[in-house]
């Protein structure tokens, strides 16, 4: 994906572009909210990395001045500002997502990849099945090939998340933010624990296409459904 | 801390005492205006009646029959012969006017009572308060009397208002300048502790013994303020302090970590991914107290931005259980819902969320592996009991009152993870629902209850 990271600081600006070209990413960096707005004029980008405290002038208006021009491009938010309703400030902008700084380079990724994807069309409402696994909303039940389970509703939020997320690494903080709903970080592994639930419950199944991402998250892999 | 120059507590009395001077000599002044109205209003009326005495006595000489001229006017001469000095004098003027008997000079004056005017002396002016009675033969009888104390008293007026005045504004003035000065001498002693409070003397406190009344009301309100403040500074210190600690141990092992990092030479690949990977850890917990704080302070200062609705408990908490049930299974407990009411709250559900997947994390990391935890709502009146109780070893009761402030722990508390801030969001969440945390002993283990206002479901 072509990306446009825009940050003031130089060390993490660097950061972000190394982190992003290593995860296969071409990444170009302004470091103005003026440059950022040439930058994109110049050639578009996939989504944009855009921090919320920039010298010249602020993200908040440089999202203003991108969604003014008829760019569609989906950003994600940085900011030092991590209360909940600076968030909610920055979505209401027009950011698509939104990370506090200091955060983790895989958030980051996983992140600007989901942002981007979302953004490429894909209805919420879209069926659940991946391959042979599938889901039945009514009866909170999962089905792989003739065999099915009944699910607690965490755990089939959780799956029902992974696989609209199919082959997407979803990081923990996401889960809690998209199946919780939850704006607080948890200091027990609830995600982990819940995910070992679900997986168990899969390979009752016979399924198991849950794999873990040590430190990063979880990715429903879709040819382990088949 | 900033020192602010002790100022000398000399009582600045000023202005006020001139004003308060002025104000009274005016007051003086009114006062005396109206005591010499009522005194001539008094002598007028005394001089009027003896008028009334004496003609009446004239006109009583007939004796029951109508008195004639000639017998007035010959008792005038027979008291004119009689008196040699008198304030009071007859005149008798016929029916055409002419005078018969009396030796006044006066023009005739109308009926009735009435002031008139005459040579005294033959050279000044002077006047006299007169009563004209009409007799029966149509001669009118006039008994003057010269209201000498009235003029002496009109005479007197102005030096006597003035002096008054002069007198009740010293008074005024030297009563003031007392007054205020005892008042400033009193608040130089609140002005004096004030001072050294400002100069970083927390536990100065304003002496009440010499004050009573007002004063000392007012000293022991201040002193209770001051001691609230201090109070305040000082929790807000020990929370410094302790932040300051729970930072110092993950940035300990952070530094130590990156140090043995650095020692690893390129062969020691795997050890060097495990040191970046503890590094990392620690960077996290770090980050998490610092998350917590935010939140802390986030919901306390109200900043959070309310979602507020109405929270139907049951499902909320089903959720939760739902949702922590894995996590104490992982330790060998679990979490059960007992009796759980249909109530409803108002407020964030977001926030009684994190409050009780706190109070479900407390239990996990805090009590022993295999502690049981049980999450019940119950209606009590308006409000609703929701409760978090575990079968672990429970808290010491004066652990229990400590555990709710920033950074503190149960001392038995079986590990030092997380932000040491857990509770304290609970009861900043619980204080913004206006609701009420009480930790008891459940005899064996921990109950916290949660009392929150219930709201009306609503449609």
């Amino acid at each position: 994906m072509q990306l446009l990271v825009v940050e003031d600081d130089p060390i993490i600006g660097e950061q972000i572009v190394a982190g992003l070209t290593r995860v296969g990413h071409a990444a170009r960096l302004a470091t103005t909210g003026s440059e950022a707005i040439r930058l994109l004029r110049e050639e578009a980008c996939d989504a944009m990395v855009l921090d919320r405290m920039l010298p010249d002038i602020t993200g908040l208006s440089v999202i203003d001045h991108v969604r003014r021009e008829g760019h569609a491009t989906p950003i994600l938010m940085l900011s030092a500002l991590g209360s909940v309703k600076d968030r909610i400030e920055g979505l209401e902008t027009g950011a698509d997502d939104y990370l506090a700084k200091p955060f983790d380079m895989d958030e980051l990724a996983a992140r600007v990849a989901s942002i981007a994807r979302r953004r490429g069309g894909r209805s919420e409402g879209a069926r659940l099945q991946v391959g042979r696994l599938h889901l039945d909303p009514s009866g909170h039940q999962a089905w792989f090939r003739d065999a099915s389970i009944v699910l607690n509703r965490k755990q089939y939020s959780l799956l029902a998340h992974l696989m609209r997320n199919a082959d997407r690494l979803i990081t923990r903080s996401m889960l809690l933010e998209g199946v919780w709903g939850y704006s607080f970080a948890p200091t027990t592994n609830i995600v982990e624990s819940n995910m070992s639930r679900l997986r168990t419950a899969l390979i009752g199944l016979g399924c198991d296409p849950i794999e873990t991402q040590r430190g990063a998250g979880y990715v429903l892999r879709s040819e382990r459904c088949a | 801390m900033r020192l602010t120059r002790v100022a000398s507590p000399s009582p600045r009395v000023g202005r006020l005492a001139v004003r308060v001077g002025i104000a009274f000599a005016i007051a003086m002044a009114v006062v005396g205006l109206i005591g010499f109205i009522v005194a001539e209003r008094w002598v007028t009326h005394r001089i009027d009646v003896s008028l009334r005495e004496h003609a009446a006595k004239y006109l009583a000489l007939g004796g029951g029959a109508p008195v004639t001229d000639a017998a007035v006017a010959a008792r005038i001469e027979d008291w004119q012969r009689r008196k040699v000095l008198s304030e009071r004098t007859y005149v008798l003027f016929g029916s055409d006017g002419r005078r018969i008997a009396g030796r006044l000079d006066i023009a005739v004056p109308p009926p009735g009572l009435s002031i008139v005017r005459f040579r005294g002396g033959g050279v000044s002016v002077q006047e006299g308060r007169a009563l004209a009675t009409r007799l029966p033969s149509g001669s009118l009888l006039v008994v003057v009397q010269r209201s000498q104390a009235a003029t002496a008293l009109r005479a007197l007026l102005p030096q006597v208002v003035l002096a008054i005045s002069l007198v009740a504004s010293l008074l005024g003035i030297i009563a003031t300048w007392l007054f205020a000065h005892v008042i400033a001498r009193r608040l130089a002693v609140a002005q004096r502790a004030a001072d050294a409070i400002a100069a970083g003397d927390l536990s100065r406190r304003i002496p009440t013994d010499d004050l009573d009344g007002m004063f000392a009301a007012q000293a022991e309100a201040l002193n209770r303020m001051l001691d609230r403040m201090e109070h305040l500074v000082r929790a807000q210190r020990l929370f410094s302090s302790n932040l300051a600690h729970d930072l110092r141990s993950p940035l300990t092992r952070l530094r130590g970590t990156l140090r043995d990092g650095a020692a690893c030479t390129v062969d020691d690949g795997r050890t060097l991914a495990t040191t970046f990977e503890r590094a990392e850890r620690e960077c996290a917990a770090i980050i998490g107290i610092f998350d917590a704080l935010l939140r802390l302070a986030e919901i306390e200062s109200g900043q959070h931005p309310t979602a507020v609705g109405t929270v139907a408990l049951r499902p909320l908490m089903e959720d939760i259980a739902d949702t922590m049930e894995p996590v104490l299974a992982d330790r060998g407990g679990r979490v059960t819902i007992g009796r759980l009411d249909d109530a409803c709250v108002q407020g964030d559900a977001d926030l009684i969320n994190q409050m009780l997947v706190n109070l479900l994390e407390n239990v996990a990391t805090h009590a022993p592996r295999g502690t049981r935890a049980e999450l019940s709502a119950t209606r009590d009146g308006d409000t609703v009991v929701v409760t978090v109780r575990d079968d672990g070893p429970g808290l010491a009761p004066e652990d229990r009152v400590r555990v709710t402030r920033p950074f503190e722990r149960g001392a038995a508390s079986t590990d030092r993870r997380g932000s040491g801030l857990g509770l304290a969001i609970v009861q900043a969440i619980v204080r913004f629902h206006h609701g009420h945390l009480a930790l008891r002993d459940a005899a064996p283990g921990l109950a916290v209850e949660i009392r929150l206002p219930q709201a009306r479901a609503s449609v």
